[in-house]
């Protein structure tokens, strides 16, 4: 289940440090190992968060992307990416 | 035996340690946690038994439970890095904790546990300024309130009196204070943050709700409201609802204390004293 491996990711971002260093460094190669479809792969390296949202990734752990400076997020680009997604009353995307 | 003498509804932001750092003991939120640290203090604690909803930390989304307790002799805290809070070792009691849990699956909760066990900051952010030196034991008793399907409000206040009799059942004389940790109305990082924020308030007017049926006695209207639809409604996070549920259904029908809100934050402070 390679959304599992999206929010997985996200919170290895907070947890260890040396994978948050070589996503700092080099996310293409830090991303390279894990199971990912092309997709995924392309939005996280693009900070496309909205996409994968779309795709059932957890906001809270998506976070996480833009707390520590990742992917080309930080807080301000995060927040605007997310805002756009257009969902329903739950928050849940719709289309 | 052991009794209950208070209930507290706590928020966790985290960053509230760093905000309270830089701003100082007389801003707002440092007052609110202050008045409560007072109130906690004059109720002579034993233990704390603290409802809450873990943020995919402790457990994670190939492992997790709708309700599990801690059991271990002490957890670390925090395992999520909230700014400006320490690095804490709480004591907890393991025998009254197993306890807890045999009662409650007895009784049809279908309760997990964990050992060796670390928290984050939805329990250590009011332990940090509520009993800062944690000295006083927590037994954490974790409710999901964030991946749905949640459990039902109802359910939730049910075994917050399940609880309350395996507890008023444990031999010893300890005085215990029950707490519910979580906001009413927030999103954290969904497409519900305002904009110049990492997070939000999707529902105040519910907020607003759930404190004036806090304040007026009204659990059965605040339970048959806080339906799983109202929950998500109120933001991503709006299931930490379930926990102050929980909590008054351990302490029973009692008249607030008070109810302090930050509305600002989708969340109160609340203590229930009486004994």
């Amino acid at each position: 289940m390679s959304v599992f491996a999206v929010n997985y990711l996200c919170r290895e971002v907070l947890r260890d440090h040396a994978f948050r260093a070589a996503m700092k460094a080099d996310p293409g190669k830090a991303l390279a190992p894990l199971d990912l479809t092309d997709e995924e792969r392309r939005a996280l390296l693009a900070g496309d968060v909205g996409t994968l949202y779309r795709m059932g990734a957890n906001g809270f752990l998506m976070n996480y992307l833009a707390r520590f400076e990742v992917c080309g997020l930080n807080t301000a680009i995060y927040n605007q990416r997310m805002r756009a997604v257009k969902v329903d009353e739950i928050g849940q995307p719709v289309m | 035996m052991a009794q209950i003498v208070a209930g507290f509804g706590v928020p966790h932001t985290p960053i509230f340690p760093h905000l309270v750092k830089r701003d100082g003991p007389d801003c707002e939120t440092a007052r609110l946690f202050r008045a409560q640290k007072e109130q906690l203090a004059a109720t002579r604690p034993d233990l704390i038994v603290m409802f809450d909803t873990d943020h995919l930390n402790t457990f994670f989304l190939n492992d997790l439970p709708v309700f599990a307790i801690g059991i271990d002799k002490s957890f670390k805290a925090p395992n999520d890095e909230p700014r400006d809070v320490p690095s804490y070792t709480v004591p907890s009691l393991p025998a009254l904790a197993s306890h807890i849990r045999a009662v409650a699956i007895g009784a049809g909760y279908d309760v997990g546990m964990t050992q060796n066990f670390s928290v984050d900051h939805s329990i250590t952010v009011p332990l940090h300024f509520l009993t800062p030196d944690m000295q006083i034991p927590v037994i954490p008793f974790f409710v999901s309130g964030h991946v749905p399907p949640l459990p039902k409000a109802q359910r939730c206040h049910d075994l917050g009196k399940a609880v309350a009799g395996a507890i008023e059942s444990w031999p010893e004389p300890l005085r215990v204070v029950i707490m519910g940790s979580g906001s009413f109305s927030l999103e954290v990082g969904g497409p519900r943050m305002a904009s110049d924020r990492s997070d939000g308030v999707p529902d105040p007017d519910w907020a607003m709700r759930v404190i004036a049926s806090l304040e007026e006695q009204k659990i059965d209207r605040l339970i048959a409201e806080a339906t799983q639809h109202q929950l998500l409604k109120a933001g991503n996070v709006g299931g930490e609802l379930l926990n102050w549920i929980a909590m008054l259904g351990a302490i029973g029908d009692r008249k607030p204390t008070y109810i302090a809100p930050q509305m600002q934050n989708g969340h109160a402070y609340g203590v229930w004293r009486w004994n």
